[in-house]
């Protein structure tokens, strides 16, 4: 597929502020390569790795000046990269598959949590710990995301209709307000503000009932991949180091991430409970053999049966795993 | 250029879309109006005499006919300021001072601006003093007496008048039709008085139309051969009575449109 | 003139000095009431108490001020952009009467682009930065500020622009001797009104993906469930919005400016033939789906996300899966229409209502109309999570955004129609000592009509702001919410196909609107049809 060149902001007074600097930055040895990475959501330790990748000057010392753009509610992820605004976007397999299926020409390059972070948090005194419990619960989620409840349900072998679903927006603020018995949630967050809070709660995760969708996935274009490798690879070796040090040392990306950020209204304590919570998600055995990101046939097959439950066929294609190869290799 | 050009009329008919049908406001008329005489228009309300103004003004084109002053049309004479109007409400504009509305009279006909002039013509109307106040801030006839200083500001070779007293009160508009006349006089341009005042069109022009009422047709023309200055005496003379009588008379008979019908 | 101005600013002192509590005191009662209200509900995590509120603005005070300073400085560029072009369109409309309802109608359709679809559209077409912050800002003041300078520009009366003409100056000496300082008042009008929107657009920008600034806090606190902050954001965006309101309008009073004769457009006056409309209507459409692909065409969009008009026919019409595509979409719409359309009604009626209820009673004015202005500049992203903690998710919590929404700039507009009952009808009504109410329905009533239909038409982009900001923010339903999900699944086909429905929706909505008021307004106010 041929895909227009763009500038990279298009109109109205842009600056080319990142190549920019990277030119005139002195004291630098060699020229780098400008180059984006396009966030899922706005700033916080859940990009710890990438913070020190950053911090520790791997991505500098591969020719790289990598900037990095935050999501948010309302934040494109998977345009900006068809666009080539940012060279690598940070999706989930999911929301990649979606964006292929409407014809985006995406690969997954890289996988940071290998267990998909969606949990059901509920209260300890109605405690939900397995999915059979929701039968007869109310849950609170957003309805973009009954597919999932559903692809739980039918995973599990649980009657769906025995589930009353109460339209919510992401918050726990129903949950503790008891307007709803559970929400459908990330475990790294709502589970998190509740604690801080105060408010003890129960969370199961998905991923450890059959819900296999691999999460912030590192997509990049065909066309990237094709043309613009070692920018691929030098990135990508930047954050496999970055989440390695993130590994050895969660609190200080902590620490990291409210320091990098000061505007970003960050909690140290937060940002220490979520570094921590994440850590079983991103790392397992089978990242400590082959390395951070890594993906295998099997994982990918799982992948793909979820998928396809959710709603989202997609081949096993889409996962290629040439760039971690040349980084790992 | 004439200073002091001369008004035809050959012709001239206007009339306006109706719900129904056109409504015709002024009847084919055919006219010359001296230059350098001030004529007056006089009629019952609503008969017309503003139109008939605003198609010398080139404010309206005439359904029918064509009107000439000097050697060019309305529209000519418009375009290069060579005319100047004293509208029936004074038409101030209310962010500008008064001195800064009667100096717009002479930047909106582009001549050079001349603060001693505009002084002048301030003190001419009585206005010395007023420079700085907001029109909001004037009596009525003041706002009149501003309104005709812009309209000489420009120094037109015509001058149109409508109603410029109709919203003062008696004694203010007496004392207008005694200090203003001189203004004019002195500088001697072609002007065209609307009134339905009978003593003040005798009192201050040299002939005048009596129009019908809807559409509005001349029921007479009248010459008023007083001599000038025409002070506060004139009132009282024999001369004028007769006259005021006459145009009373000629209103009379055409009060009503039936009367024009039976012509 | 004066004179008038004179009582206006001697009425609300007046009144307020025969309120029974000085203000200092009224203000910590309630401030106490809030206080025990919060103690007593800590648990449900609703309402955060005035004290936590303080507390958290001085122990995060650093944080706030620089999250502060980014969104307004967004704010006041779009402020800037978006007056500009608003009175830009208003001048184009004003030299080029022709194309009046093509502008307006072009110009309706864009400020019904909903935020939760156009801030991800523009994320992508700037890249990072400010540039959605300043663009949603712009977009969110533009329309209320062309409206009444259009008004303002042709405000003046015909006996000026004779005067113009009897010295046979053209349009542009009119424009600039006639029509612009004519404008003023309405532009300082229409400049209070955008101050706090503005302010809006900013924050709903930072959505998109910003490094900082208020709208970035708001996101972390309500998914933190930190009820301080969340609350101290929303007690800040009040506060500027406030500010700023006030700001311009006493900038206003500083310059001396006459208070504006009418406040909104008189609406477009019927067209001489019969198939001028329907053809201006065809016409304002090409013109927006040339708009709309020529755009995308001349950016070198990718089809990717930035569907053509043909993609979207495709989408809904001739493409597979096209049925259940237009079911899910037109399900959506409907769903909010169900929410929208009683909001709207509430709103306006109680709008129209306490104002009607006002003019019986005008001893209450003293002390309701201040207030409603302030409350009018809250920006609804403040005020829609709060209302819906506080009345549930459902119907009737978006209900009442919607009506809030509407009710202020509702009432403030009555108010300002029954004010310019003529006051000699008013005598008339007094020398045969009527009742007042009477004299309300008599006199009253007729006069505030034009004001309550022109506040009726601005409110229907307000209730889709509203409706669709409600759905997206709190309720995760219906069509708002439907543009979000859609906007994050690269679903684009059906985000642009919403847009086109909604923008439509709008569009049909006005008309609707307008057609109502012109049935109305010819039975009790047909001077306001004649221009």
């Amino acid at each position: 597929m041929h895909l227009p060149t763009l500038t990279r902001r298009l109109f109205l007074g842009g600056t080319l502020s990142t190549a920019g600097a990277a030119l005139l930055a002195p004291g630098r040895a060699r020229a780098q390569d400008a180059v984006a990475l396009q966030l899922s959501w706005l700033h916080s330790v859940q990009f710890g790795g990438s913070y020190l990748a950053r911090k520790n000057g791997y991505w500098r010392d591969a020719g790289l000046e990598v900037s990095l753009l935050p999501g948010g509610p309302n934040a494109p992820v998977e345009p900006p990269v068809v666009a080539g605004t940012a060279l690598v976007g940070i999706s989930a397999a999911d929301y990649t598959a979606a964006a292929v299926n409407q014809g985006a020409p995406f690969r997954i390059i890289g996988v940071a949590m290998q267990k998909n972070p969606f949990a059901i948090a509920s209260l300890p005194d109605n405690p939900v710990n397995s999915p059979a419990d929701l039968v007869g619960k109310k849950i609170g989620m957003a309805l973009a995301n009954t597919p999932v409840l559903e692809a739980l349900c039918s995973i599990n072998g649980v009657d769906i209709g025995g589930i009353e679903v109460v339209p919510t927006q992401y918050d726990a603020a129903p949950l503790v307000q008891g307007q709803v018995d559970c929400l459908l949630c990330w475990a790294t967050d709502l589970p998190v503000a509740m604690e801080i809070q105060g408010v003890e709660s129960v969370t199961m995760l998905l991923a450890d009932h059959g819900y296999s969708v691999h999460s912030q996935t590192y997509i990049a274009t065909e066309d990237s991949l094709a043309n613009r490798r070692d920018q691929l690879v030098a990135l990508m070796k930047g954050e496999v180091m970055g989440w390695q040090d993130y590994q050895a040392d969660p609190e200080a990306a902590a620490a990291l991430s409210v320091e990098m950020f000061p505007d970003a209204g960050l909690d140290l304590a937060t940002q220490k409970l979520q570094a921590e919570r994440q850590v079983p998600l991103m790392f397992s055995d089978l990242t400590e053999a082959e390395g951070f990101g890594w993906f295998t046939e099997e994982t990918v097959a799982a992948n793909v049966e979820t998928l396809k439950l959710l709603g989202k066929p997609v081949s096993p294609d889409l996962w290629d795993r040439s760039i971690l190869e040349e980084v790992h290799g | 250029m004439d200073r002091r050009p001369d008004i035809h009329l050959a012709g001239v008919a206007k009339s306006f879309a109706g719900a129904i049908r056109p409504v015709e406001a002024v009847a084919p008329v055919d006219l010359v109006l001296a230059g350098g005489q001030m004529t007056a228009l006089v009629g019952p309300s609503g008969c017309g005499k503003s139109t008939l103004l605003r198609l010398i003004a080139g404010l309206e084109p005439p359904s029918e006919g064509r009107i000439t002053i000097g050697t060019e049309s309305p529209d000519e004479l418009r375009q290069r300021a060579g005319l100047a109007v004293a509208f029936q409400d004074a038409a101030l504009l209310p962010w500008r001072s008064v001195e800064g509305n009667i100096a717009l009279g002479r930047a909106l006909a582009r001549k050079p601006r001349d603060p001693g002039m505009i002084r002048e013509l301030m003190s001419l109307v009585g206005l010395s003093g007023f420079e700085r106040n907001r029109p909001a801030e004037l009596s009525g006839g003041m706002r009149q007496r501003a309104a005709i200083a812009r309209a000489l500001a420009g120094e037109p070779e015509l001058l149109l008048l409508d109603e410029p007293f109709a919203a003062v009160d008696a004694l203010t508009r007496d004392r207008l039709n005694t200090e203003l006349p001189p203004l004019w006089e002195a500088r001697g341009a072609t002007s065209i008085l609307v009134t339905h005042s009978v003593a003040e069109a005798v009192r201050l022009s040299d002939r005048i139309l009596v129009l019908t009422p809807r559409p509005a047709r001349i029921a007479a023309d009248i010459p008023v051969p007083l001599p000038r200055p025409r002070g506060p005496e004139v009132l009282a003379s024999e001369a004028f009575r007769a006259l005021c009588t006459e145009v009373t008379d000629a209103l009379r008979d055409h009060q009503y449109p039936e009367s024009v019908a039976a012509q | 003139m004066s004179a008038g101005r004179g009582t206006l600013r001697g009425g609300p002192a007046a009144l307020r000095a025969q309120h029974p509590l000085p203000r200092g005191l009224g203000l910590l009662l309630v401030l106490l009431i809030w206080e025990g209200v919060a103690r007593a509900t800590a648990g449900s995590f609703i309402i955060a108490a005035p004290s936590q509120i303080a507390g958290y603005m001085v122990s995060h005070s650093g944080l706030l001020w620089r999250a502060f300073g980014a969104t307004l400085a967004s704010a006041v560029q779009g402020f800037v952009w978006g007056n500009l072009a608003g009175v830009l369109l208003a001048l184009l409309v004003v030299l080029l009467p022709r194309g009046e309802r093509l502008l307006s109608a072009l110009a309706l359709l864009v400020f019904c682009l909903p935020l939760v679809a156009t801030g991800p559209i523009l994320r992508v077409l700037y890249g990072p930065g400010t540039g959605p912050q300043v663009t949603l800002a712009a977009l969110a003041v533009y329309y209320t500020t062309f409206l009444p300078v259009l008004v303002g520009l042709r405000a003046a009366p015909q006996g000026w622009f004779d005067l113009v003409r009897s010295y046979g100056r053209g349009r542009m000496t009119a424009l600039r001797e006639v029509r612009l300082p004519a404008a003023l008042p309405y532009l300082v009008a229409g400049l209070q009104i955008a101050a706090p929107a503005a302010f809006l657009g900013a924050m709903v920008g930072e959505f998109t993906g910003a490094e900082r600034g208020l709208g970035v806090l708001t996101v972390r606190a309500l998914r933190a469930l930190d009820l301080p902050a969340t609350w101290a954001i929303a007690v800040i965006a009040a506060g500027v919005s406030m500010l700023a309101f006030a700001a311009v309008g006493a900038l206003g009073r500083r310059l001396d400016l006459a208070p504006p004769e009418v406040l909104m457009a008189p609406p477009v006056a019927r067209s001489r033939r019969p198939w001028e409309a329907p053809a201006q209507a065809l016409l304002a459409l090409a013109a927006a789906l040339l708009i709309w692909k020529g755009s995308m065409e001349v950016f070198g969009l990718p089809r990717f996300f930035a569907k053509r008009p043909e993609d979207v026919w495709f989408y809904l019409v001739t493409g597979p899966g096209a049925e259940a595509q237009r079911a899910r979409l037109f399900a959506a719409l409907g769903e909010t229409l169900a929410l929208a359309g009683p909001g709207y009604l509430a709103g306006l009626g109680l709008g129209a209502g306490l104002a009607l209820l006002l003019a019986l009673a005008p001893r209450l004015g003293g002390a309701v109309i201040p207030l409603s202005i302030a409350l009018r500049s809250i920006p609804i992203i403040a005020t829609a999570p709060l209302i819906v903690w506080a009345l549930g998710r459902g119907a009737a919590g978006t209900i009442t955004v919607v009506a809030v929404m509407i009710f202020f700039p509702t009432l403030i507009a009555c108010r300002h129609g029954l004010a310019r009952t003529p006051r000699a009808v008013l005598d008339l009504f007094e020398v045969y000592a009527s009742s007042p109410l009477r004299r309300l329905l008599g006199a009253q009533l007729p006069a505030m009509l034009p004001a309550f239909f022109a506040s009726a038409r601005m409110a229907i982009p307000a209730a889709i702001l509203a409706v669709t900001t409600a759905e997206w923010l709190a309720t995760g339903r219906g069509i708002g919410a439907l543009m979000a999900t859609v906007a994050s699944t690269s679903d684009y086909g059906m985000l642009w196909s919403a847009i086109a429905l909604v923008g439509l929706a709008a569009v049909l909505a006005h008309a609707l609107v307008a057609a109502l008021e012109r049935a109305v307004l010819a039975r009790t106010s047909a001077e306001q049809l004649a221009r």
